[in-house]
């Protein structure tokens, strides 16, 4: 394996990271379709910061960028307090706009430029080995320093709030009568959900955003029955994913982001597959404690 | 019929056309949104519009050329099929509503994204313009696909007339629905099978990412407006037209993409109508209910808040 492939394979496991981590919460509070909308929402962001700086992958980029996702969770939590429109809804009616807010921005200004709506959306994983910076006179790739950075942070962000988060996860009401600030950690949450689906479209492009923030995070849902085994599972089937993703794109010539989430895909059936078995030979599942 | 309409327009031809298809295609998917938004199906409806890309690839590879009506046969039966996955995911038990829409919304849009870009380097001449499936194109309309759309609109609306009110009972008591004796099963593959319809109607013009808009938000803003499903559903038409025409017509003058014009016009209309509709808007609540809320209680016992509790009938 080429040191190239590795690190394709090192930059999509630790962005899957980040994402199975956070997906996990999300699937259990019943808001995994959260990242999906703010991945798309966050192109206006990208856009419009191109327009004004010219640059495309900056960290003015990353500001703007999670200003637009902050927007649309922002937007999608008004509406659907207003109690006049239901939540799901709410969300169908935000993400598409700004969404369309961002194809105008491109096709309207930027066209020909080197932003363009198809690296939008199918990513250039690809070609991450290759844009490399300088780092005490070694060229590092961009895309690793970003993935990691946030995997770290998102390591982090989850290990320091793991007693509000966990207990506004199951039980929201015992979590903000019991002092915990679960509200304050939720709101934690969906900042960091909009931060880190800027990341992963800046670096692997929009299917591979949706696909790693619910895929994994659903496979572990199937086979694990607490909620630190789920996100021990989800990880691990995140870099399971990478690396046989990278492998067979390499073997079949398809593209990488494509084939990683076909492989998510297959994981998951496995783990459904799984989950029968599994329940067929002992006492009907526990719920998630 | 459709020549005549489209000559009395005071545009020229191909605007002419272009008017009056996306402002159909906007009336069927604006009335057979409700049927989706009311039953909290408005993601589900997402998903099913994402799977619409894998089978017009499928069918275009089946088939080697590019005939609207196989293509969008593609779409609808794998439309119908993710609609049967997430019923089946959710019906497993382990996985909420939201969590298989998710995943079936990233299995359509990975295969869908995995085919067009196969097709697209197959180097094969016919397959120039199936991306317009993305994001919508108006431009390329012509007689033949207004035909279609209306002769399936007008099949759509015959079955939601003839069945309303066990559409209608089925959104708003599913248990009464059922007791009396309405065979749910078929009820909800019938209201299934009329969104796949309005979305596959609607992927060429508005495009998969967005079609989701085209249903939820002309009804977002009918639903400010009346509180009769019965009104409901031929305001969301009208709406979603007007947003339609206005919107085909103008991204084709300007080259933009149709899909993003239209759906912000349509979004911009129903963020509008939740603001400003003249009784249950947001403004119009504030303002009735006077500058504080202690205040009010107290004047007011028992009628605090009328409009929250208003329901559609």
């Amino acid at each position: 394996m080429s040191a190239d492939a590795m690190m394709i394979i090192v930059i999509a496991g630790l962005l899957s990271t980040g994402c199975a981590i956070l997906g996990s919460f999300l699937l259990l509070r019943r808001q995994a379709l959260l990242p999906d909308a703010v991945s798309h929402a966050v192109l206006p962001g990208i856009v419009l910061i191109f327009l004004l700086t010219g640059q495309r992958a900056s960290l003015v980029t990353l500001l703007g960028a999670t200003a637009f996702g902050l927007l649309c969770v922002l937007g999608f939590d008004w509406l659907r307090r207003t109690g006049i429109v239901a939540s799901d809804a709410a969300l169908a009616l935000m993400f598409p706009a700004l969404f369309s807010l961002g194809v105008l921005g491109i096709s309207r200004f930027a066209s020909g430029a080197h932003i363009d709506i198809d690296s939008a959306i199918y990513g250039d994983i690809t070609f991450a080995p290759l844009r490399t910076v300088a780092l005490a006179g070694v060229a590092v790739p961009r895309s690793l320093l970003i993935t990691g950075g946030a995997a770290l942070v998102i390591v982090l962000f989850v290990v320091l709030l793991w007693r509000p988060l966990h207990t506004s996860t199951f039980d929201p009401e015992f979590a903000e009568t019991s002092g915990l600030r679960g509200q304050v950690a939720s709101r934690a949450l969906l900042v960091a959900v909009a931060g880190l689906a800027v990341v992963a479209f800046d670096s692997v492009g929009a299917i591979l955003v949706v696909t790693f923030f619910i895929v994994p995070a659903a496979t572990a849902r199937l086979l694990t029955h607490t909620l630190g085994a789920m996100l021990v599972v989800a990880v691990t089937v995140g870099w399971l994913a990478s690396w046989l993703g990278q492998r067979l794109a390499v073997g079949f010539d398809s593209s990488i982001p494509g084939t990683i989430g076909l492989v998510s895909v297959a994981l998951l059936g496995l783990a459904l597959l799984a989950s029968r078995v599994m329940r067929r030979s002992r006492k009907p599942a526990t719920p998630v404690s | 019929m459709i020549s005549w309409l489209v000559d009395a327009l005071p545009l020229p031809y191909p605007d002419a056309v272009v008017v009056v298809g996306a402002a159909l295609l906007g009336f069927v998917a604006g009335a057979l949104g409700p049927f989706a938004v009311l039953r909290q199906r408005a993601m589900f409806g997402d998903a099913m519009s994402h799977a619409t890309l894998p089978g017009v690839a499928i069918a275009f590879l089946l088939t080697g050329a590019k005939v609207p009506e196989v293509l969008l046969l593609g779409a609808a039966l794998s439309a119908g099929l993710a609609a049967l996955a997430m019923i089946g995911l959710n019906r497993s038990g382990k996985l909420s509503p939201d969590a298989s829409i998710g995943v079936v919304l990233s299995i359509s849009l990975t295969l869908g994204i995995v085919l067009l870009t196969h097709i697209a380097g197959s180097g094969n001449s016919q397959q120039a313009g199936l991306n317009t499936y993305l994001l919508g194109q108006a431009a390329g309309m012509v007689e033949r696909d207004i035909e279609l759309t209306l002769l399936l609109g007008v099949l759509a609306f015959a079955c939601v007339v003839t069945f309303f009110r066990l559409l209608r009972s089925s959104i708003f008591d599913p248990g009464f629905s059922a007791v009396a004796g309405a065979r749910t099963w078929a009820v909800d593959a019938a209201a299934t099978g009329l969104l796949a319809l309005a979305i596959v109607l609607g992927v060429r013009t508005v495009g998969a990412i967005l079609m989701v808009a085209l249903l939820v938000a002309p009804c977002v803003a009918a639903r400010q407006l009346t509180t009769r499903l019965a009104t409901l559903v031929p305001l969301a038409g009208v709406i979603g037209a007007v947003a339609g025409g206005i919107g085909g017509l103008a991204s084709g003058r300007a080259e933009l993409p149709a899909g993003p014009v239209i759906v912000l016009l349509a979004t911009a209309f129903a963020i509008a109508c939740v603001l400003f509709a003249p009784r249950r808007g947001v403004l119009a609540r504030r303002w009735r209910s006077g500058p504080h809320p202690l205040v009010r209680e107290k004047a007011r016992p028992g009628t605090a808040d009328h409009s929250r509790a208003e329901p559609v009938s």
